[in-house]
């Protein structure tokens, strides 16, 4: 659950929390872009750091170290994974270049969880669910996605009591082998399910009681207004693929191990 | 001007043997707040779900009979165009709220019958201030206390101005003080506002003071209809197994001991006003 709290919303007020679902959006997406271009360390690491700025004026500090301690795991196993396939078939001239290259796809990966993340932690689900309605989306599926979103807290809470239910009349749910722990989950997850149903049901009573599907030309309390401010945003991504792109192409970045050992 | 009326209104949801009310005759005027109420199952809920048109329309199932909301036939009308004239409110808060702000959600249904925005903004403002809930307009639901919830989801229904509100057990997930706080805004709604209130509740002591009406069900059909005061003192109101108020039983025990209060109370209030003024009258 904790990695999970890395991806969602709090709201707090910040100028990163004003800019626009859309604006924010281009600019994860031009960071994915840059981070993919490149597998060398230290323009993935500039990638890195250049975005723990917007980290502290989105004051997400704690959230987002959560969310990159939860992602450390995976970024070991890149690592390792990384380091033994290079080592057989890379043709590395050393280990410590075999070691800078592991480390940049690992630095890869992070740049990607943590744009993503700025732009979770930073965004209102809301505001995200209206983002795509105004780009086109059907409602019925920005509905969806919302209430889905809506629904995590409650369903969390919702496990935990039947856990706790279950443990007090003596399931057993740590122990045995991976197939015998799958298995105890069932008495945990037929509970959870049956109940989401019901409560799916209760939640259309809901909504067609108030008005579901009158119109075809649905309105909405909240419209998003691109800013000044998002799109410069906007354009700084743009500028930032292009720079991306350039050095690319053009210039040859040096590694580390060639800075230190030349 | 009866803004419900219903005669012969008979229902069985699909694939049930005995239908869940029968023969059901009412008439309810506008404006009047009615305490509906009787043991788990005797189909008050369900007779709920029909004057929005949940029933026939999401349910399924027969229904036979005439019934008439607000002008409407709810068997012809879609259940979207009932919504502006009837609101429902359900038992647990947590399941009818999807939005995920509360200002958000109480716009719920004017976004869905498409009203401008500036209008949208107006009554959703001004459905927060009637339910006290202004300050919580940028909270998430699930952050909220089941009070404060409830509180949403009948300024969600109240933002579509209805002419009745439906409220089907409203506090039954609540703890006295937030369930005493919920039937006032109820008891404003239609006392200020002269909406018709339709309440289906168990808690008596507290619901009873505001109802200028109390209908009793039992096994899909209604025993006791008329003014609570009267049916309270009804026999076959206490052999049903409805929850009496206190203050009631109390006006009979002393009747049984010779002191006659006058009025039946329906309050603690007004059992000790009376009860002063019969000891001073003893005195003097």
């Amino acid at each position: 659950m904790s990695m999970f709290d890395g991806l969602r919303f709090r709201n707090v007020s910040s100028p990163i929390h004003r800019i626009d679902p859309r604006a924010k959006f281009i600019y994860v997406c031009a960071l994915f872009v840059a981070a993919v271009l490149f597998n060398q360390l230290i323009p993935l690491l500039i990638l890195l750091l250049i975005q723990i700025p917007l980290v502290v004026m989105a004051k997400v500090v704690r959230e987002w170290l959560r969310l990159i301690r939860g992602a450390s795991f995976f970024a070991a196993i890149i690592f390792i994974m990384n380091v033994i396939s290079l080592y057989f078939y890379g043709g590395y001239p050393s280990l410590a270049s075999i070691i800078e290259h592991a480390l940049a796809m690992t630095v890869r990966f992070i740049v990607l969880v943590e744009s993503f993340s700025i732009f979770f932690l930073t965004t209102s689900p809301d505001m995200f669910g209206l983002s795509l309605e105004q780009i086109g989306v059907p409602y019925e599926f920005c509905f969806a996605f919302t209430t889905a979103i809506r629904f995590v807290p409650v369903l969390a809470e919702e496990a935990q009591t039947i856990i706790d239910a279950q443990r007090s009349r003596g399931l057993e749910l740590e122990g045995g082998n991976i197939m015998r722990r799958i298995r105890n989950y069932i008495p945990i997850l037929i509970p959870l399910i049956v109940n989401a149903i019901r409560r799916s049901l209760e939640l259309a009573e809901a909504m067609e009681s108030r008005a579901w599907g009158a119109s075809k030309k649905r309105t909405n309390l909240y419209v998003l207004k691109m800013g000044s401010r998002d799109y410069c945003l906007i354009i700084v991504s743009i500028l930032m693929v292009a720079a991306s792109v350039y050095v690319w192409l053009f210039i040859k970045i040096p590694s580390i191990t060639q800075i230190l050992w030349p | 001007m009866a803004v419900i009326e219903t005669s012969n209104l008979t229902y069985t949801y699909p694939f049930a043997e005995k239908p869940a009310f029968k023969d059901v005759n009412l008439k309810i005027e506008r404006g009047e707040f009615v305490l509906l109420t009787g043991p788990s199952g005797c189909g008050k809920t369900t007779l709920c779900r029909c004057f929005n048109g949940l029933i026939p329309h999401f349910y399924g199932g027969n229904l036979e009979g005439e019934i008439v909301v607000a002008g409407l036939k709810p068997t012809e009308h879609p259940i979207y165009e009932m919504a502006r004239h009837v609101g429902l409110v359900f038992q647990n808060p947590e399941n009818q709220l999807f939005a995920l702000t509360v200002e958000k959600d109480v716009a719920f249904g004017l976004e869905n019958i498409g009203l401008p925005r500036d209008e949208i903004r107006r009554r959703v403002d001004w459905a927060l201030k009637v339910t006290g809930i202004y300050d919580l307009k940028d909270r998430a639901p699930f952050e909220l206390s089941g009070g404060q919830q409830q509180r949403v989801a009948i300024a969600s229904v109240l933002a579509m101005q209805p002419e009745i509100i439906v409220l089907d057990e409203p506090t039954s997930f609540l703890d006295p003080l937030s369930a005493k706080s919920i039937l006032e805004i109820i008891h404003r709604l239609n006392r200020d506002l002269e909406i018709t209130v339709i309440l289906v509740e168990h808690r008596l002591d507290l619901a009873a003071r505001y109802a200028d009406r109390v209908i009793i069900m039992d096994r899909g059909q209604i025993i006791l209809d008329g003014e609570p005061r009267r049916v309270f003192l009804d026999e076959r109101a206490r052999l049903i197994g409805v929850g009496i108020p206190k203050v009631v039983r109390l006006y009979l025990m002393l009747m049984g001991d010779g002191i006659d209060l006058g009025r039946v109370p329906l309050s603690p209030e007004e059992i000790s006003e009376s009860i002063v003024e019969v000891l001073t009258s003893d005195r003097s």
